[in-house]
């Protein structure tokens, strides 16, 4: 893409760019610090998650409001129209993102005051491969490669494979001591909460993919299958 | 149509592929002199459609819309080849009366032209000289109708006696606008129709435009992506002399396959 004669609309759309990384920055951030406030029962990191969940939303509005001043004012078309739409549907993204990262934490409470878990490796296992693909598709966007962004769209099949796997072992446990319950439901909305971070980066990916192709990305995308209607 | 379908805007849905070709042209090249300024173009122009003309300035648009109606005969240096089918009947032809075909394919300049006569005389001049109306009384209500649909009747319905190029910038497009649909054609050729007017009027042309697609075609140049959108189905991008993408509007303002025609829309350095 060249440069636009009007320079200050480059300045416009490189800043709902940066803002964009730097929110999913910020949403990497909380689930990062979700992961670990379950890993190490640290019911404080847990509240820092809730509290800069804020700022996450905060962003979201900012971006909102300063997207729609761009429509208003400079009226973009083509691809300039797909980066501004897009960057409308990414921050909202990033912002369920956010949520779900906090509600994550919150169950760090509830799991401190539990024994050890034997579950607890598989599941900071599959909140770590949740993150990297959310790095990874931050990174595609960023650097506008839709190579990388197809490639986070594919493999979000692997965290949909460890949510079932994960929601097997769980009712096991669950079925073979029935003191494993309420624990058992924490962890299991914990996955729950980290397949839906899946399915929203892969929203992402196709964004980025929508940004330089002008077209969908097709809904052909692998997915593992489905075993627990019963708690979506 | 049991839900409304979110495909398209109301305004640029794409025509129905029942909607015939109004104009087709093949190969038509125009030199003034020496020089070529359309270089090969191929184009089918629907009826019941609006056409948008978009381009850089200079690339041609105002010069191959003049070959829609033979109005480049009027320029001495100009030669036109290839070939122009109106409903199918080549209007190049030695036998078509340019007059006549003018007040099928009518035509508002980019820049206001207005006779040298009163208000009224301007828009009753074609009706009159192609005899398109019995009586008095019925040319009155063709002047009205005209100068209601061109959005300038109640400006100018007191003084329909002063001349017209009494009236402001504006007025004047406005009143070779109630000119050019006063004999009622089949074609409407629009070159920059509302550069002079303010948005109020433009808003009045553009829903003039929409009303007109029901009943003809109308092609329009445009140097606004934002008038082009919202008024045509089909674009046309020119560049030096050729079209080189030309395809349903909503295609070409969110996903131009031609990497001139992105740099143009989006203000890009081509
Ligand atoms: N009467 C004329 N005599 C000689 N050359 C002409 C004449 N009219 C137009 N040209 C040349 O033909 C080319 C196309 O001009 P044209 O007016 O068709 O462009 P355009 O796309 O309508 O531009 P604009 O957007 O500025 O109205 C230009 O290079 C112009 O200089
Ligand atoms: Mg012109």
């Amino acid at each position: 893409m060249g440069e636009h004669i009007v320079s200050a609309f480059d300045h416009d759309l490189e800043k709902i760019e940066a803002r964009i990384s730097e929110m999913g920055g910020l949403a990497e951030e909380l689930l990062a610090g979700a992961l670990t406030s379950i890993e190490t029962r640290d019911t404080s990191l847990a509240e820092q998650v809730t509290a800069r969940d804020k700022k996450l939303d905060q962003m979201e509005m900012e971006i909102e409001e300063f997207a729609t001043k761009v429509i208003a004012l400079r009226a973009p078309m083509a691809q300039d129209l797909r980066l501004v739409i897009a960057a409308l549907k990414i921050c909202t993204t990033l912002e369920r993102i956010g949520d779900l990262s906090k509600n994550i934490a919150k169950r760090a409470a509830s799991i401190s005051k539990l024994g050890p878990l034997p579950t607890t490796p598989s599941i900071i296992r599959m909140g770590r491969a949740t993150q990297a693909q959310l790095s990874e598709v931050l990174s595609a966007y960023s650097g506008h490669d839709t190579k990388a962004a197809v490639a986070v769209w594919r493999k979000d099949v692997d965290i949909d494979e460890m949510y079932n796997a994960m929601f097997r072992e769980v009712v096991t446990y669950m079925m073979e001591d029935n003191r494993m319950i309420g624990a058992g439901s924490q962890l299991l909305f914990i996955a729950k909460n980290l397949e839906r971070i899946g399915d929203h980066t892969t929203h992402i990916a196709e964004m980025a993919y929508y940004i330089q192709e002008g077209a969908p990305l097709g809904d052909d995308r692998p997915k593992g299958e489905p075993v627990s209607p019963a708690i979506d | 149509m049991a839900h409304a379908e979110m495909t398209d805007l109301e305004a640029t849905q794409p025509a129905p592929d029942t909607v015939q070709t109004k104009i087709q042209a093949r190969d038509v090249r125009v030199f003034y002199g020496p020089t070529e300024a359309i270089k090969g173009v191929d184009v089918d122009i629907l009826d019941k459609t609006v056409t948008a003309f978009i381009g850089p300035s200079g690339c041609g648009k105002s010069t191959f819309l003049r070959c829609l109606n033979r109005m480049n005969d009027t320029i001495e240096s100009a030669r036109v080849t290839g070939e122009i089918l109106l409903d199918g009947g080549d209007i190049y032809d030695r036998r078509v009366d340019p007059v006549q075909l003018r007040a099928r394919v009518g035509m508002v300049f980019q820049k206001p032209n207005p006779f040298p006569k009163s208000i009224y005389d301007n828009v009753a001049y074609g009706p009159r000289i192609h005899g398109l109306v019995a009586n008095r009384a019925e040319l009155d209500s063709v002047v009205e109708q005209s100068l209601r649909r061109a959005a300038l009747w109640t400006e100018v319905k007191d003084r329909l006696d002063e001349p017209g190029t009494g009236l402001s910038g504006g007025q004047q497009q406005r009143l070779c606008i109630a000119r050019a649909v006063a004999t009622a054609p089949e074609v409407l050729l629009m070159d920059e129709p509302c550069s002079a007017l303010d948005p109020i009027a433009t808003a009045q042309v553009e829903e003039l435009i929409d009303e007109l697609k029901q009943s003809f075609s109308v092609v329009i140049v445009t140097h606004s992506m934002q008038q082009a959108a919202r008024v045509s189905q089909k674009t046309a991008f020119f560049h030096l002399g050729h079209i080189v993408e030309y395809d349903d509007t909503p295609k070409i303002f969110t996903n131009p396959v031609d990497q001139r025609t992105q740099d143009y829309i989006t203000g890009r350095f081509g």
